[in-house]
């Protein structure tokens, strides 16, 4: 048999070549599914032409980009502007390590495998106050303060939403007592007994939450002011073109993807789903062959749930207008983090309290009493929070009073019909002109 | 050089807290900018995200159509109105051909009257589905323009069945209509309407109740009924601001002064009642297309006029009610071929005055909000 170390160097390899492969693969199809996605909610057809179906759309836009001419304004600040797409892309492309595409095609199973994709995430708004200080146009530089403002409120309600299914991690890791674990790997380990115990039936809210902040964090619609081209021409992008402008593309489809990565392997049960048993076809077809039919529904179950998510950001894209700015940071203050906090405020009190008073935990249908009765009480949460949202979003210019306490702003000072002077209607046919 | 002047006046140096010093910056948004509707160029002076003081350069688009309309007979002027508010060439042509009918006291036939006034509300829902797509589109809702799009092609393709032309269609003559109905073009309008029907109330409800949609226009660009009034605002802008004037009411001609007309009235005077109040008239229009194609007259759709239409000395005012507000032409006829004077009373021009006003104070979001919800057409503005 292959030693530790060779299996260690292949393994390597191999994560290597699917990431290396996945990451490019991203903006080509996401670039694709957005347009073909957006065009049949709009009535119309999308790319078409070339290729079949429209589907080397994409290919032939990223060649374009990349031959074209290295456009740079001579007033830029010329160190910050060139280096600013790379630091945007880097951190992202450095997250595809921590991802559990299935058990084998993970490049390193980092213990604190959340911690640091939230620390990784939150690297990106340097990349992009760079571009937007660098490329020394106003509207550039609106973007970048916007953007800077709006990735830094809404790190907070993502960190916090998901700090509950670290905590449900520690009633349900095997044994049922213990500590929570941030490891990707773990967190689906502990959705999988049953096997339908996904933690977006119990936290329903963690995940609209988590996704909202994830639509914030990632630019798109309708938190895509950084971006806002009826406002901003493009925020932070208007300089950018070509290869530099790619790379801001790139990083923007792949920064969707592992937020839609997080929120499967956190919430949707990873690679989890009928067909991948490792016990299963290991037993049937042997070590290496049952691994690899193993790894394989892996793979398919954990793409089909990513890009589900991903439909879902084109859907939203499809679907709402743009927040404000103001609009948007209150959202994120005065909405997301208050109720993130009682939801991680409610979640530990119940898994903490009911065992206390009933006495030692009830196992009902495999699952502890006290997820049950959280799964119910975060249901109830969810309908009130989407019932409340309407009416704490629908706050008035001014920012002061909220829409159901002042229906009317105008008092009618002149009452209609009276407020011009009307002539009053010519009689005959049409008059004749007088000199 | 004013501009300059009024810019350097508005932008001092800000004392902040602990002698941090802002500065206000200037932001030129436009000619060239996606939601200025055109070359519209806003002299923005922002203290952070706040508007402090805004000036609207105008001119990019001047093509002199009043002098050119002073060069023209009165027959070849028609063609040039299609080009002043290009969103509603139907609307422009009716104001200028009974300018000068009213200036050679002629009647058109009254089937030609209601030709005109169908293919004005036509037009009306054509300029309002514009309006309300780009609007949606200027505050990111990506999808209502492409429906709203798909409706107006209905009408335009219509249009061109009826004159030849989509967009410029250069269809009234003076004392009627070039041509008169081909055949089954009726039955087309009546399967469109049907269509339409449905389609109005699919955007409607994809608009209205959506709460972002809500909290970014109730309650923006708030114009008082007796602002408006002082603004000379008339149309959508002034009916969305509880005053009731509607010239097709108000002051009737034409047809008009045989069907009679709901206007659509809001009291709230944001941008969601000028929205609304466009909505409205959509709904309104279709009712008064069914109407007319229920009680078309017969008869000849034009009258004998002259090849050189000679008016006598005189001058004369008409306008009917646009889609943006009161379309009126001015004429001065010196007894020759050629108009002394012509003025076009654009709406959107006179709707223009008010927005600096209503920019003070929001927010740089708000200004795409406002400025679509004025609904302006540059090519109006300047002429």
């Amino acid at each position: 048999m292959i030693s530790d170390f060779w299996q260690e160097v292949i393994h390597f390899f191999i994560t290597l070549i699917f990431t290396l492969i996945f990451v490019p693969l991203i903006p080509l199809i996401g670039v694709y599914l957005d347009r073909k996605i957006l065009g049949l909610m709009q009535d119309r057809l999308g790319p078409t032409h070339t290729g079949p179906w429209g589907l080397l759309q994409t290919v032939v836009d990223m060649i374009k980009l990349l031959s074209k001419e290295d456009i740079k304004a001579a007033a830029t600040d010329n160190i910050i502007f060139t280096l600013a797409p790379v630091i945007f892309l880097a951190p992202i492309i450095t997250s595809f390590v921590v991802l559990p595409f299935s058990p084998y095609l993970t490049v390193n199973a980092l213990a604190t495998g959340l911690i640091y994709l939230v620390a990784l995430s939150s690297l990106d708004v340097i990349g992009v106050f760079m571009a937007g200080w660098g490329s020394n146009n106003k509207y550039a530089l609106m973007g970048g303060l916007r953007s800077a403002a709006q990735m830094i409120s809404y790190e907070l309600p993502l960190v916090l939403s998901l700090v509950s299914v670290i905590m449900l991690t520690s009633v349900l890791n095997a044994g049922g007592v213990g500590i929570g674990s941030i490891a990707l790997s773990d967190i689906i380990h502990a959705q999988m007994h049953p096997w339908w115990l996904w933690f977006a039936l119990i936290q329903p809210l963690g995940l609209l939450l988590y996704y909202t902040c994830g639509l914030a964090e990632t630019n798109r619609a309708p938190f895509d002011l950084p971006e806002a081209e009826s406002e901003l021409v493009a925020g932070y992008l208007t300089e950018y073109s070509g290869l530099r402008w790619a790379m801001f593309f790139l990083g923007e489809y792949a920064n969707m993807v592992i937020v839609s990565a997080i929120a499967t392997s956190l919430f949707l049960g990873g690679w989890s789903g009928p067909g991948a048993d490792q016990d299963f076809w290991v037993s049937h077809l042997g070590g290496l062959w049952g691994g690899i039919v193993f790894n394989i529904f892996a793979v398919a179950w954990f793409q089909a749930k990513l890009w589900t998510l991903v439909f879902v950001f084109v859907w939203i894209r499809a679907t709402l207008p743009r927040l404000r700015a103001d609009q948007l940071m209150r959202y994120a203050w005065l909405v997301l983090i208050p109720i993130t906090l009682f939801n991680i405020l409610i979640t530990g009190f119940i898994l903490l309290a009911v065992p206390q008073l009933m006495g030692g935990n009830i196992i009902v249908a495999q699952v502890p009493l006290n997820v049950w009765i959280l799964g119910a009480v975060n249901w109830v949460m969810f309908f009130a929070y989407v019932f409340l949202l309407g009416r704490i979003t629908g706050v008035s210019a001014t920012g002061k009073v909220p829409r159901w306490m002042k229906k009317r702003q105008a008092p009618a000072k002149i009452p209609a019909q009276s407020a011009p002077a009307q002539p009053a209607p010519q009689p005959a046919a049409l008059v004749r002109a007088q000199k | 050089m004013a501009i300059d002047q009024e810019n350097q006046q508005a932008s001092e140096y800000i004392e902040g807290a602990e002698g941090f010093r802002s500065e206000e910056m200037i932001l030129n948004m436009g000619p060239q900018h996606p939601s200025t509707h055109g070359v519209l160029r806003l002299v923005l002076t922002l203290d952070g995200e706040t508007v402090v003081h805004c000036t609207p350069v105008i001119g990019y688009l001047h093509r002199g159509i009043e002098k050119i309309l002073e060069n023209r007979p009165y027959m070849g002027g028609i063609r040039y109105m299609d080009n002043c508010d290009y969103l509603s060439p139907m609307l422009n042509e009716t104001a200028y051909v009974g300018a000068v009918e009213q200036l050679m006291g002629l009647e058109p036939p009254r089937r030609a009257q209601y030709i005109r006034l169908m293919t004005n509300e036509m037009q009306r829902i054509t300029s309002h589905l514009v309006a309300i797509g780009t609007y949606l589109l200027d505050l990111g809702a990506m999808t209502p323009v492409l429906y709203c799009f798909r409706d107006r092609e209905g009408i335009l393709d219509l249009f061109e069945a009826l004159g030849g032309s989509r967009f410029n269609v250069n269809y009234m003559r003076v004392g009627g209509v070039l041509h008169d109905f081909p055949k089954g073009w009726l039955n087309r309008l009546e399967q469109w309407c049907n269509k339409f029907d449905q389609s109005l109330k699919e955007l409607e409800d994809l608009v209205t109740g959506n709460e972002i949609f809500e909290a970014r226009t109730q309650g923006v660009g708030y114009i008082d009924p007796q602002q408006a009034v002082a603004y000379g605002l008339t149309g959508p802008n002034l009916r969305g601001s509880d005053v009731n004037f509607d010239l097709r009411v108000d002051r009737p001609y034409m047809a008009y002064r045989e069907v009679s007309v709901n206007p659509a009235v809001r009291q709230e005077g944001d941008a969601f009642a000028r929205f609304r109040v466009r909505l409205d008239e959509c709904y309104e229009s279709l009712r008064l297309i069914r109407v007319v194609m229920d009680t078309l007259p017969g008869g000849p759709i034009s009258t004998r006029t002259p090849i050189a239409l000679r008016p006598p000395r005189g001058e004369t005012y008409f306008a009917v009610e646009g889609s943006k507000g009161e379309q009126g032409i001015y004429l001065i006829s010196d007894g020759s071929e050629y108009p002394y004077r012509a003025k076009v009373r654009g709406p959107s021009f006179v709707n223009l005055q008010i927005v600096p006003e209503l920019l003070r104070g929001h927010k740089m979001g708000d200004v795409v909000a406002i400025l679509g919800s004025i609904d302006l057409v540059l090519g109006e503005v300047d002429r």
